[in-house]
């Protein structure tokens, strides 16, 4: 078990370099220059002005040595100044990042109960409920969920215009209210990774309901109910919590879209506003930290896994 | 559908059965025998849908009854005889920008996935046959692609090239290209293995020839079922860019820019936002049937 865990951990680090050279080359390879951007366009930059920068910046290092100076920085949690605001970018990325890491955690626990229990009663009663929720799947999955986002903005505009979901309030002025505003934004990231697991449950339950085991369970007679609650679900939930662990990626991609929509000051929307004002040190920041959190999780998934079915091991 | 990656993460779970014992669907002969003549229905549906599709873009030019870019003074007008879904708050026609909208989403997503399934084919194949170090240095590379949500890699390339339609199709192409190549190398893997491909190879036939005459006609199928999937993502991510405003520039109309336009005023006017929904609604759902179609008539492992 600890074998595991170390052995995923370590091939965390390289996937880790790696995708910390992605960021940087990303920020690198732009057109234009750096110092440029830097500078933005106000009047009465000069080019020694640019050059003090680019000193400033050790741009006139060789590329891998600039390379080296940016990671240990980044490693003892400097990720650079934004160009807009002149503030540290690890201050800003690290409190919207507590944002939208509750906005996933929500989504994730919605998709959830959605998908766990469609997936259970698709897989159990079988006939008209399977087609429904089959076919209801079928359609959700092919709504993006900057769609879903929108139509349900719209619906509670129209018709529940009182309601005002949509304030975002931070979390420490009323932690009720705040968990209040992330329910619909949740619901519309959640629901396209809830037909996941959903469709990843039905089949675990069918697969299981077909093992010896369980027909063993029925011929002595165990009632229904125990025979799903101590064989079917227990052992069809293990890949099921695989699959959801495999969808934080999307769901961290996902809430660019939902935060800018529902105006939740989440990473999301931090990346979006820079973007949209060229502030690549917080674009390469946000970048970084989205891939490190969903390297993260993918080692806690495996281990988790590997804790729980003892067939899995790594040489 | 959540990101791309919810039906992205499923195959490729799949390809990987041997390295995760996860979940794999229990399917016995009669089972399979109904998915399959259940796959002819949605294959025929979804070859209908996109036979529309493209009608209704390839002649959009005729069918539309207004010029898509052309303002009015009615503006936020409802449905009526003159404008079917209604005028934007630019007072031009929505039916009209929804037909040439289309154009450009879906060029962006064809041309993007012909290269993403080009580089794919060749990097899966390199990768899977060759074996040994190429192999491990690609999977090694594509783990620390995999690792960046499919959309932040989208907006951090378009943010970093500039929204351009020539960059989005080379983003939506790099950014897709580890996926295809990841589905074309897993059958590949099993496929040098087999009989023919071995006898051929005894025989001394080129190893160019050994490929392209005896592996990849076996690995075909799975790909076709991912290219159609992927074209459904690669809508999603187009009209997603477009809707974050980092879509092609306007006036030209396409489908994520309008519903983003019409939030402002959906209120007043539904249709504005219901027409673009609906429209990146049914390109997406008809890849996805197309998909599911062609992976139950092609018996390609897989959920739906």
């Amino acid at each position: 078990m600890r074998r595991v865990a170390l052995v995923r951990l370590a091939w965390a680090v390289p996937i880790l370099l790696g995708v910390s050279l992605v960021a940087f080359v990303l920020m690198r390879a732009l057109p234009g220059d750096f110092a440029q951007a830097m500078a933005g366009t106000a009047a009465g930059v000069t080019p020694e002005f640019l050059d003090s920068i680019r000193a400033d910046l050790g741009l006139n290092q060789p590329l891998w040595q600039q390379y080296f100076t940016w990671l240990g920085h980044a490693l003892q949690g400097d990720l650079g100044t934004s160009f807009v605001t002149k503030r540290p970018v690890t201050g800003e990325l690290f409190s919207r990042l507590l944002v939208t890491a509750e906005l996933t955690l929500i989504a994730a626990v919605m998709a959830m109960l959605i998908g766990v229990t469609t997936g259970l009663v698709s897989a159990r009663l079988r006939g008209r409920a399977d087609w429904i929720i089959r076919g209801f799947n079928g359609l959700v999955v092919a709504v993006p969920n900057f769609v879903v986002a929108t139509l349900i903005v719209l619906l509670a505009g129209l018709y529940l215009p009182s309601l005002g979901i949509f304030n975002y309030t931070p979390f420490a002025t009323d932690p009720l209210a705040n968990i209040g505003s992330m329910l619909l934004p949740a619901l519309s990231l959640g629901l396209g990774v809830s037909v996941t697991i959903s469709e990843n449950t039905r089949a675990a339950v069918l697969e299981v309901s077909s093992q010896d085991y369980v027909m063993v369970a029925q011929a002595k007679g165990l009632r229904k109910r125990t025979i799903l609650r101590n064989y079917l679900v227990k052992n069809a939930l293990t890949p099921v919590i695989t699959v959801t662990g495999l969808q934080v990626a999307a769901l961290l991609g996902g809430s660019i879209l939902i935060e800018t929509i529902f105006t939740i000051p989440g990473m999301g929307q931090f990346l979006f506003d820079s973007v949209t004002s060229r502030d690549y040190p917080v674009v390469q920041g946000v970048v970084l930290i989205t891939a490190t959190v969903v390297v993260l999780v993918n080692v806690l998934v495996d281990i988790a896994y590997a804790r729980v079915d003892a067939r899995v091991s790594y040489e | 559908m959540s990101e791309s990656s919810s039906a992205r993460i499923t195959l490729t779970s799949e390809q990987e059965t041997a390295a995760a014992p996860a979940a794999a669907p229990a399917s016995g002969p009669t089972k399979r025998r109904r998915r399959r003549s259940g796959g002819r229905g949605l294959l025929i549906l979804g070859l209908v849908m996109l036979t529309v599709m493209t009608v209704v873009t390839v002649c959009g030019s005729w069918i539309a009854p207004y010029d898509p870019t052309k303002t009015s003074a009615e503006s936020l007008s409802g449905p009526s005889s003159a404008h079917w879904l209604g005028t934007d708050s630019i007072g031009r026609d929505v039916l009209s920008r929804l037909i040439i909208g289309g154009r450009t989403t879906l060029l962006i997503a064809l041309i993007a996935v012909a290269l993403a399934v080009a580089a794919g084919l060749l990097l899966g194949l390199l990768s899977g046959y060759l074996g040994g170090v190429v192999d491990q240095i690609v999977m090694r590379a594509l783990d620390v692609v995999f690792a960046f949500p499919v959309f932040l890699l989208a907006i951090a390339v378009v943010a970093a090239l500039g929204p351009t339609v020539p960059n989005l199709i080379l983003t939506i192409a790099i950014v897709y290209t580890p996926i295809m190549a990841r589905v074309v190398r897993g059958p590949v893997l099993s496929v040098k293995r087999l009989d023919h491909v071995e006898a051929a190879r005894s025989i001394g036939i080129r190893e160019v020839t050994i490929v392209r005459r005896h592996v990849l006609p076996m690995v075909i199928s799975p790909v076709l079922v991912e290219t159609s999937l992927t074209l459904s993502h690669t809508i999603f991510t187009v009209t997603a860019l477009s809707f974050l405003g980092l879509g092609p520039p306007p006036p030209d109309p396409n489908w994520g820019g309008m519903l983003s336009e019409a939030r402002q005023f959906m209120e007043i006017a539904p249709l504005t936002v219901i027409g673009p929904a609906a429209a990146i609604v049914f390109a997406t759902l008809t890849f996805i049937v197309l998909a599911n179609g062609l992976r139950e008539m092609l018996d390609v492992a897989g959920r739906s």
